[in-house]
């Protein structure tokens, strides 16, 4: 126990007078917050959209419902709304003004008159509709004077189709989906109002989980945190053992009666210790910048630290493996990345296909950020177990292989 | 200490047919050799001539491929933690901890050991108090190595290796860690090492082991060493002006006084008379004659060395870095 607690002290010592530890663990996690809070926690994108209102009267204003169409896309938060002019030919625009990376959006002349007299034959066909259903309670007078007026109307209501807007979008807009999904919301809502109805018979609700008070800071916090742990524990930690390897000074420290063991449990402790001051930047940066509300209770900090064992371990197995630093440090980031990437960290597993979806669920890490999530964020030890036994699992095996594993002898061959 | 059990000149070190192969490559060939109690044990050769591997073994830091060695009595494929706390080592791509002070990297090494001595007493004996607390990283070489000495003596070692020490240290550098080694000869410390300068062989080793291509080709006191392979002593009179001049009338006079106890008598390619003894007072005499009689050209009496020794043995001699010429 004293090697160990004298080689921490010294680990320790070592690493926080390093220049790279004050990145690591000040800025690198400001960074990460700041970046991902802003990207995933503003308030609502905003995606430009031009509209091109072709339907205008003699004097060059719009037509009541085009302008009140377009109203509505503006009343849209999510929409930036830009406007050309309704004789104006698209594609010189588009050359002119570089426009061809604009989504466009465009109401043609007909626009006013073919709302109307769609929604006219809507309507009658509601009626029909309606009649059809009542029918059987009326008499014959009155069913032959129904079928009069609905005749009467339909002759009344002017043919041609509906009202079709055109919708353009560059071929390499990642967001085109999204607009495309705002524009159909809005020609429901439009449809709707033009059939007057006030009350749509299906509603949707929306609600958040747990705490309504949470921000989105609050949700990706335990990404940040585990995927920070894993980060050092699979990207530093090898390059920092392999490097101790490299220059002589783990060569220097076996000459000692040190024990295997020690070393390894000494390195795992100070990266357990780091993976806490890690986490303590991340929660201080997240409220004084954020306001986070969201703070680990025991479990959480339990689970943080079976993490950092997990990963670290896992970490000095491959610096022990790989003599280079820079080698150790690659494949690190070859476990790294794929599995930040898999695990649902940065977005929604749902975008992926199903196979990776299904990889994705196996790795450490989506049980790890998950767990945090549930104990941190929803405040439930529901479904937490697993995060805990595959990391207590990995744990014991890379301890096992570390210690096993580790140079003890034979540097350099 | 273990050391202290063992009275002076009984072997600490026994090695027996000690060999390391990688794949085809024998680099060290069957080894088998003494290092007794309080003894400065060298072992010499140009660069991979098996000297690192060698002592390597024996710290416990490479795994034999052969043959056995015992220190203190104990088996170095068996006993290796308590063969560790028993021995200090300065490895020759020596390193530690950049950012952690003189100090503390002694201290931490101290704390390894159960028993040792006071992290004060060494930095004192080695000169290191001033720079306690400077970072390791902010040393210049000769300091560094004398850290690593510093940290190789703080668990009090019965035996101490130091590969390569002063390679690669400047002159005063070099004088000081010799002046370091003569002190913990002189408090009965065994001190192994390995170099490639013969000066370092000749001021430090009571005991010298010759090695090439991974074998023993001599093992002796350095005195016998030298007096078995190294040669004549010469008596040389220096040329002032080179063969082409009119040295040969001028050493008339002096060549008789050579050729009268001289084993042989022989003039250089740059023009020196030399004279070969294999006895140190003929060659004083002759030494002493010489000057009386001579014409004001330098006469020196040069003994043979380890120099000659390696040249005799190994037909060429390491150059500073340790290659042969």
């Amino acid at each position: 126990m004293k090697r160990i607690v004298a080689l921490l002290v010294a680990l320790l010592r070592d690493w926080s007078r390093s220049r790279e530890t004050v990145f690591f663990v000040v800025l690198f996690p400001i960074i990460l917050l700041v970046i991902f809070s802003t990207v995933f926690a503003s308030s609502a994108p905003s995606f430009a959209l031009v509209v091109q209102n072709e339907d205008v009267g003699p004097d060059g204003e719009p037509t009541n419902l085009s302008a009140e169409f377009v109203d509505s896309l503006e009343n849209i938060e999510a929409l930036d709304i830009g406007r050309i002019d309704a004789d104006r030919n698209l594609t010189a625009w588009s050359q002119e003004s570089d426009g061809s990376g604009s989504r466009v959006l465009v109401l043609p002349e007909t626009f006013e008159e073919n709302v109307r007299a769609q929604s006219g034959r809507t309507r009658i066909a509601i009626i029909r509709d309606t009649v059809a259903r009542v029918q059987g309670d009326m008499n014959d007078s009155e069913r032959a004077t129904v079928q009069r007026g609905l005749d009467q109307a339909t002759q009344n209501t002017t043919n041609g189709s509906a009202a079709t807007v055109a919708f353009y979008a560059p071929p390499d807009d990642e967001s085109s989906a999204v607009v495309r999904g705002i524009l159909a919301q809005v020609v429901a809502d439009f449809n709707q109002e033009a059939l007057g109805i006030d009350e749509p018979p299906v509603t949707v609700e929306s609600g958040t989980i747990g705490d309504a008070g949470l921000s989105s800071t609050d949700y990706y916090l335990p990404a940040f945190i585990a995927t920070l742990v894993l980060i050092n524990g699979v990207m530093t930690v090898p390059g920092v053992i392999a490097g101790f390897n490299q220059d002589g000074t783990l060569k220097r420290l076996v000459a000692t009666p040190l024990r295997r063991r020690d070393w390894i449990v000494a390195n795992i402790i100070q990266q357990s210790l780091l993976a806490l001051v890690l986490t303590g930047v991340m929660l201080v940066v997240a409220a004084v910048l954020f306001g986070v509300t969201a703070v680990p209770g025991p479990l959480a900090v339990a689970l943080v630290l079976l993490g950092a064992i997990a990963f670290s371990a896992l970490g000095m197995t491959l610096g022990s493996l790989l003599p280079d630093p820079d080698a150790a440090t690659s494949l690190g980031g070859s476990i790294a990345f794929p599995m930040m990437f898999l695990s649902g960290v940065f977005w929604e597993m749902d975008i992926m296909p199903e196979t990776l979806q299904t990889i994705g669920r196996v790795m450490p890490l989506y049980q790890f950020h998950r767990g945090l999530r549930r104990l941190m964020i929803v405040g439930t030890t529901d479904g937490v177990w697993p995060a805990f036994a595959m990391l207590g699992g990995m744990a014991v095996v890379f301890v096992a292989l570390a210690i096993r594993l580790a140079r003890w002898r034979d540097f350099g061959d | 200490m273990t050391a202290e059990r063992i009275a002076q000149g009984e072997p600490v070190v026994e090695v027996s047919d000690l060999r390391k192969t990688y794949g085809e490559t024998v680099a060290v060939d069957g080894v088998s050799f003494d290092i007794r109690a309080e003894e400065v044990f060298a072992l010499v050769g140009p660069n991979g001539a098996g000297k690192t591997t060698t002592v390597e073994m024996l710290e416990c830091l490479r795994t034999p491929s052969g043959g056995s060695a015992r220190l203190l009595g104990k088996d170095i494929a068996e006993e290796t933690r308590a063969i560790k706390a028993e021995i200090g080592v300065v490895p020759q791509s020596f390193h530690t901890f950049d950012r952690l002070t003189v100090q503390e990297n002694v201290s931490l090494i101290r704390q390894l050991y159960n028993d040792g001595r006071t992290v004060e007493s060494v930095l004192d004996e080695l000169d290191l108090a001033e720079w306690a607390e400077t970072p390791f990283r902010s040393l210049s070489g000769g300091l560094q190595r004398r850290t690593g000495m510093a940290m190789a003596l703080v668990g009090d070692p019965a035996i101490l290796f130091l590969d390569e020490p002063t390679t690669g240290l400047d002159p005063d550098a070099r004088r000081t860690t010799w002046e370091q080694i003569e002190g913990l000869a002189e408090r009965g410390t065994t001190v192994v090492l390995t170099t490639h300068y013969m000066e370092e062989v000749e001021r430090l080793a009571d005991r010298a082991a010759l090695l090439l291509d991974g074998a023993i080709e001599a093992i002796d006191t350095v005195p016998n060493l030298i007096d078995r392979y190294g040669g004549a002593i010469k008596v040389i009179v220096r040329s002032e002006s080179g063969r082409d001049g009119d040295e040969s009338t001028k050493d008339e006079p002096l060549r008789p006084i050579l050729a009268e106890t001289a084993r042989e008598v022989y003039r250089t390619d740059t023009g020196d008379l030399v004279g070969l003894f294999d006895d140190r007072e003929r060659a004083q005499a002759a030494y002493s004659r010489l000057h009386e009689a001579g014409d004001g050209r330098a006469i020196d009496l040069v003994s043979a060395g380890m120099e000659d020794v390696f040249l005799q043995l190994a037909g060429a001699t390491p150059d500073a870095r340790g290659e042969l010429e």
